[in-house]
């Protein structure tokens, strides 16, 4: 089942966002994107966070990282707090946590080389000199199934597969033992992302690596998650054991959200009958009182709008916030 | 059911271009921008050789020769002092690219600095920044050109006239040298604003790019992510910026040296030339005529390299 | 051969449907984009058919010259794109040779269009009652107060909360399910013969695309419109067309109907992607993903027999000297696939 001792554990995590609205930006709203998440990451597993738009995920990844500040909360990792300490302090630290984000046409720098691209984290955390980088590189690029050529392409040159890739080798050049997957595979064609997913789960069994697979995805998440979570509207609904929360799910909205995902089978997609949620996603800025899922909930109740249910473990690993999940 | 085959089958044909290159490709491409690269390697061919080849010096008089129309001894005629108007246009040329590039490198210098820093550090020096920005833009060049003008004037050509006295050195006799220190100085006051917003802008646009999110990820510290992540991307409409700055550059001195407070005869520039020309363009339009010529052929040349390098640089569809 | 009767039934329900012409029949379609080195065949020889009352999916990934093939219909091509060979009939006439003016009139009007953005899709500066009301004032002759009218009664009909109070709105002021309802509608608003779908629901959120793919099944059942959807989500259209055709570096590479396509499918690319896709429910959670090795070629570079030959772990001699034909697995079977791999009989002249 799930591995080894926690490496993270994130206590009250909270992130909300300052915004102006208004033609004049006179007026003030907070957006509430991540409100007090408790849990634990352990070595080794596939943790995925799952939800809608406006869930919270992906800020819950890059607050992980501190890629921004956080509002409240701590994040606990080889004993220091990372929410408490400045720049300069978690530098060192970024190379063991490492990120892989969705878009592969941005987020490599169009004018370096692939080559250039992968060498300045190895030369910069010394994990290669001089000399040793050019054979440090075409070993990275061995790993993630380029060949050494690609070194002196531009990443205009590549597909977006192939980007991906040197994205992941970028990572792994800086020896992480945590990698956040953000969307990782979700603007790749289909038949390219069954490629990296198995590349992505070759290289955590090569390399021991813990991921935090942030996806919008259920059927890919099924298939590469030790643990889920499901996120709505900044905080957590439901997080459990891969099996448990596929198939005895606690939480309404992961019902509904299951019951949403269609199966390429057609016979038993028309005549399956779906649990279809009324309404949109409310907006971050004004959530609900109380559970913020009540407002589409098949089983709300008065309570739910006036009490936040509490984060429980209903069942030995798998939490749950919801007044009626038994 | 799995291929067989790697992953990286499709592979790019091409050589490896960078996109410099593939910028370079479209603007040879573009005929417009080539004509005008010619235009200013001429000028600019000119201004370091030309005064080696004019035929005459551009100081000697023959008060014999005096506003003579153009002929095969003067290619364009004399002015009303007897001398090569040819020569003292290929002066110009040299006056105007020695202008123009002091000035735009200076300009561009106190731009860069001042406006990464103000974009990627924001804040305070963000806002002070543009406070300088907006009032050095916001004081009438002629205005600012002249005050400095007339009030640098006096303590620089008494600290010339020390340092003559000091070391009796005749470089320090030389009048030429305030003027060119002057025109540069105020000049370059009056033009790097331009460039700060510029720097700033595109920097504040880069800094939120994904790529630029990723190198903070990997840990990489800030000097190394302005270095070769964003300054790099932010050259191509810096580049645009300066080839239109330089043709601008060379406009503004000919303005100022027409007013009189650029740089004075009788160094021979195009501006103080068609001033001179002016009075009495209706005898002798050949006076008026070659420089006037010459500065618009060399605002059109800078034009169209810019427009050509505009286009080579930010095509459609790419960053 | 042995028909279980699920099959049979089809059959003859398919051979109701085929004894009527197409409403829309597309014949050896070619685009071609003007790059560097010269014209490039986005799509290349791609043939495919809509019936009446049929919901066709089109599937296929990015570059294989899906969403290409429906705009150059209606003349919608972008700049550099052109069409080079083929013809198009819809209900009789050629849409590949009409002119602009004429074209103006199919569109919105025989052909609807939902795109895939809804937030770029709508003019950001003109409210919602209006954008409805346009093809209505244009493509029926309707005036401002009857248009108006309509418009209200078309988003009752998409599901929109309020119907006619919301016709004031700005797009901004809806959600991005709301939005797409709206697209719909404005698809649907002059009743076109067919309703040309370009993924509507891949910006949508898992639970907001449900809503909007019952939305079109109710819509179907009632309107009994043709429509083609376009997606490259296999588990998407399962429940929702009646016939699918997979497209793969601007062919069509298999053409049948939607049960027979998962259940037996016959082109190795289809079985490629049927089989990297994770499911949900079935198979060994956490198994190695079966994947398709390589990446498809580029317009322009393509091989010069079968497009997926490179890719393809059935592949033979004969696959490197000409591409396949679509071609039925047994006479008469709706069933059609362009690979020599897949044991198919030649087809009689059509």
């Amino acid at each position: 089942m799930s591995a080894g001792p926690p490496l993270l554990r994130i206590e009250g995590l909270t992130k909300h966002f300052p915004v102006r609205l208004g033609a004049f930006g006179e007026r003030r709203v907070t957006v509430r994107a991540l409100d007090g998440l408790d849990f634990e990451i352990h070595e080794g597993e596939t943790l995925s966070l799952v939800g809608e738009s406006g869930c919270g995920k992906s800020t819950a990844g890059n607050t992980l990282l501190r890629l921004h500040s956080v509002t409240a909360g701590s994040i606990l990792y080889k004993g220091l707090d990372l929410a408490r300490l400045d720049e300069k302090a978690l530098r060192p630290l970024r190379a063991e946590l490492q990120v892989v984000f969705q878009d592969p046409y941005s987020t490599l720098n169009p004018r370096m080389t692939i080559g250039e691209e992968i060498a300045a984290p190895l030369l910069h955390h010394r994990k290669a000199t001089r000399r040793t980088v050019r054979d440090e590189v075409a070993r990275l690029l061995a790993d993630v199934g380029l060949p050494t050529r690609f070194s002196s392409r531009y990443p205009h040159e590549l597909s977006g597969g192939q980007r991906q890739r040197v994205v992941i080798a970028r990572a792994l050049a800086c020896g992480p033992r945590f990698v956040v997957c953000d969307e990782a595979i979700s603007a790749l064609d289909v038949s390219i992302q069954a490629q990296i997913i198995n590349l992505l789960q070759d290289l955590q069994e090569k390399y021991g690596l813990t991921y935090l697979f942030i996806a919008h995805d259920l059927a890919v998440v099924r298939h590469i998650s030790t643990r889920v979570a499901v996120m709505y509207l900044g905080r957590f609904a439901e997080l459990g054991p891969r099996e448990a929360v596929f198939e005895a799910p606690l939480h309404p909205y992961t019902k509904a959200l299951l019951s949403a995902v269609p199966e390429p089978d057609p016979v038993h997609e028309r005549s399956r009958r779906r649990q279809i949620l009324e309404g949109d996603v409310p907006s971050p800025m004004d959530p609900p009182p109380g559970c913020r899922f009540h407002t589409r909930c098949p089983v709300a109740q008065d309570v739910c709008r006036e009490r936040v249910p509490q984060w429980r473990e209903a069942r030995p690993g798998h939490h749950v916030a919801c007044h009626f999940a038994e | 059911m799995t291929g067989t085959l790697s992953p990286a089958l499709s592979e790019p044909a091409d050589p490896p271009a960078s996109l410099w290159r593939d910028a370079w490709r479209r603007l040879t491409r573009n005929r417009l921008a080539m004509a005008g690269l010619l235009i200013v390697v001429l000028l600019a061919f000119l201004a370091v050789f030309g005064p080696a080849l004019a035929p005459h010096d551009f100081l000697s008089q023959d008060l014999d020769a005096r506003n003579r129309a153009p002929s095969l001894a003067h290619l364009f005629g004399t002015d009303d002092l007897g001398r090569d108007v040819f020569s003292r246009v290929l002066h110009g040329a040299r006056t105007a690219f020695v202008v123009a590039i002091a000035v735009t490198a200076i300009a561009v210098v106190i731009g860069v600095v001042l406006g990464a820093a103000a974009g990627y550090f924001g804040g305070l020096l963000d806002t002070a920044v543009m406070w300088l920005t907006d009032v050095t833009m916001s004081v009438p060049n002629l205005l600012l050109v002249v005050v400095i003008n007339t009030s640098l004037k006096p303590p620089l050509a008494r600290w010339m006239e020390e340092r003559y006295l000091a070391t009796l050195d005749p470089i320090w006799r030389n009048a030429i040298w305030i003027d060119f220190i002057l025109v540069f100085g105020s000049m370059a006051l009056i033009t790097w604003p331009p460039y700060a917003r510029l720097v700033r802008a595109q920097v504040l646009s880069i800094r939120n790019r994904p790529y630029v999110t990723a190198a903070r990820a990997l840990g990489l510290p800030t000097a190394t992510i302005l270095m070769r992540y964003i300054v790099p991307n932010a050259l191509g409409p810096l580049i645009v910026a300066v080839s239109a700055g330089l043709g601008t550059a060379m406009v503004l001195e000919s303005a100022f040296s027409f007013l009189g407070v650029g740089v004075h005869p009788p160094t021979p520039s195009w501006g103080n030339m068609i001033s001179d020309g002016l009075r009495v363009w209706q005898h002798h339009p050949h006076l008026l005529a070659a420089p006037a010529l010459m500065l618009a052929f060399a605002t059109v040349g800078f034009s169209f390299l810019g427009d050509g390098l505009n286009d080579a640089l930010n095509p459609k569809g790419m960053t | 051969m042995t028909a279980a009767a699920p099959a049979a039934a089809q059959k003859s329900a398919g051979d109701a449907a085929a004894a009527q012409a197409p409403i829309l029949d597309v014949r050896d379609l070619v685009i071609e984009i003007a790059t560097r080195n010269g014209p490039a065949r986005i799509v290349d020889g791609a043939s495919f058919h809509l019936d009446r009352g049929e919901t066709l999916g089109v599937v296929g990934e990015s570059g294989c010259g899906k969403s290409l093939t429906m705009l150059s219909l209606v003349g919608l091509l972008p700049n550099k794109i052109r069409v080079t060979g083929g013809n198009a009939v819809l209900e009789g006439r050629d849409l590949l040779s009409m002119s602009t003016r004429e074209l103006r009139k199919v569109r919105g009007g025989d052909v609807g269009f939902v795109f895939q953005d809804p937030m770029t899709s709508l003019n950001p500066v003109m409210r919602i009652g209006d954008q409805l009301a346009e093809p209505l004032i244009h493509h029926r002759g309707m005036t401002k107060k009857e248009a108006r009218a309509r418009a209200g009664e078309l988003m009752r009909l998409v599901g929109i909360p309020g119907g006619e109070s919301r016709l004031d709105a700005y797009p901004h002021e809806l959600s991005g399910g709301m939005r797409q309802r709206v697209m719909i509608a404005i698809g649907l608003a002059c009743e076109p013969s067919v309703l040309i779908a370009d993924e509507p629901t891949t910006a949508l959120d898992v639970t907001i695309q449900a809503q909007i793919v019952d939305l079109v099944k109710s819509l179907r059942a009632r309107l009994g419109m043709s429509v083609v959807w376009i997606t490259h989500d296999l588990a998407l259209i399962a429940g929702l067309v009646d016939r699918v055709i997979v497209l793969y570096a601007g062919t069509v590479v298999e053409d049948a109907p939607v049960d027979d396509l998962y259940a037996r499918p016959g082109h190795p690319y289809t079985r490629g992607l049927l089989a990297s896709i994770p499911r949900l429910t079935a198979g060994v959670a956490g198994a190695r993903l079966a994947s398709i090795g390589g990446t498809p070629p580029e317009p322009g570079r393509r091989p010069p027999g079968c497009p997926f030959a490179p890719r393809c772990p059935e592949k033979m001699a004969v696959c490197d000297t000409a591409p396949p034909r679509l071609a039925p697995l047994s006479p008469g079977h709706r069933h059609r696939v362009a690979c020599y791999a897949a044991g198919t009989v030649t087809e009689a002249a059509e």
